[in-house]
């Protein structure tokens, strides 16, 4: 270091290559961020035909407040991988809807072919739960149609 | 020169650290490419609060009564008069009439036994109007 010149000359000669050690932090760093943020979806799809929608928007709140109620031809409704009754919805949802300082988001699945006095009495369910913001989801009309299992 | 070489020495007794890089970057690039969000997309409504009903003059109504075939049955206010038309046609419809009344409100009944599609046929024909005053309902018979 007290020499000056001969110093200087080995440092410049080591900071012209590009420190490759540091590149696996950098990415290592994007993993881990990566990671920690992605949410992903806590319960299975059911197997149900979506209905289609033009108009259809992305629902604008985080994963962790949308809560997906799935409805199946029969009026079967499942939450959270579990069969619920319908007259058990509104006990399920209002404590989870009064924990989510009312931020939560009901989306609603059905199968397109589930007759309305199921997906109305289900609207009626989550009314005396106190919800107030509901999604019908839908695919987008001309996407693909994909096979889901 | 002598000090140079020294350090070359060093090097090649380390790890290749250059590597890691590459490996981290696999599995970042893999994960990326793996992962797959839900869509979640869909038609937002808001519910009314229990309890909560108000009185709205039926000349502000337009009745859209779904029936189990998919045939929307048009009735504006107070008028028996029944168009028939289908859910597609329904966004004209309403363009129509928004302009000719602005405090319209749509009351979308749909028959017990209609296939939920419809409804959602009917709502996004509605949202693709831009209507934002709705009401759902079951057809009562």
């Amino acid at each position: 270091m007290s020499m000056k010149g001969g110093g200087f000359d080995r440092k410049s000669k080591a900071s012209s290559e590009v420190p490759a050690s540091s590149l696996a932090d950098i990415a290592f760093l994007l993993l881990i961020f990566f990671m920690v943020t992605t949410v992903f979806q806590s319960d299975q799809n059911r197997p149900i035909e979506w209905p289609e929608a033009e108009a259809a928007m992305k629902i604008d709140e985080k994963q962790k407040n949308i809560l997906n109620i799935w409805m199946e031809r029969s009026g079967t409704v499942y939450m959270n991988d579990q069969p619920f009754g319908m007259t058990d919805v509104s006990a399920f949802v209002g404590p989870l809807y009064a924990a989510s300082e009312r931020a939560l988001v009901i989306s609603i699945r059905s199968d397109r072919q589930t007759p309305y006095r199921f997906v109305d009495q289900l609207q009626q369910e989550l009314v005396a739960a106190g919800v107030l913001r509901v999604v019908f989801a839908t695919q987008l009309e001309q996407s693909m149609q994909r096979e889901r299992r | 020169m002598a000090v140079l070489n020294n350090k070359k020495q060093k090097v090649s007794d380390e790890v290749p650290t250059s590597s890691m890089a590459d490996i981290a970057f696999l599995l970042l690039i893999f994960f990326l490419v793996t992962t797959t969000f839900p869509k979640d997309k869909g038609l937002a409504i808001v519910l009314p609060e229990q309890g909560e009903t108000q009185e709205i003059s039926q000349r502000n109504i337009i009745h859209l009564i779904i029936q189990p075939n998919g045939i929307v049955d048009v009735k504006r206010g107070e008028s028996q008069q029944v168009q028939q038309v289908r859910a597609e046609q329904i966004e004209g419809l309403w363009r129509q009439a928004i302009t000719d009344n602005p405090n319209l409100i749509a009351a979308v009944k749909t028959h017990p036994d209609a296939a939920y599609e419809y409804m959602v046929d009917v709502l996004d024909a509605l949202h693709s109007a831009n209507a934002e005053r709705i009401s759902l309902q079951v057809l009562e018979q």
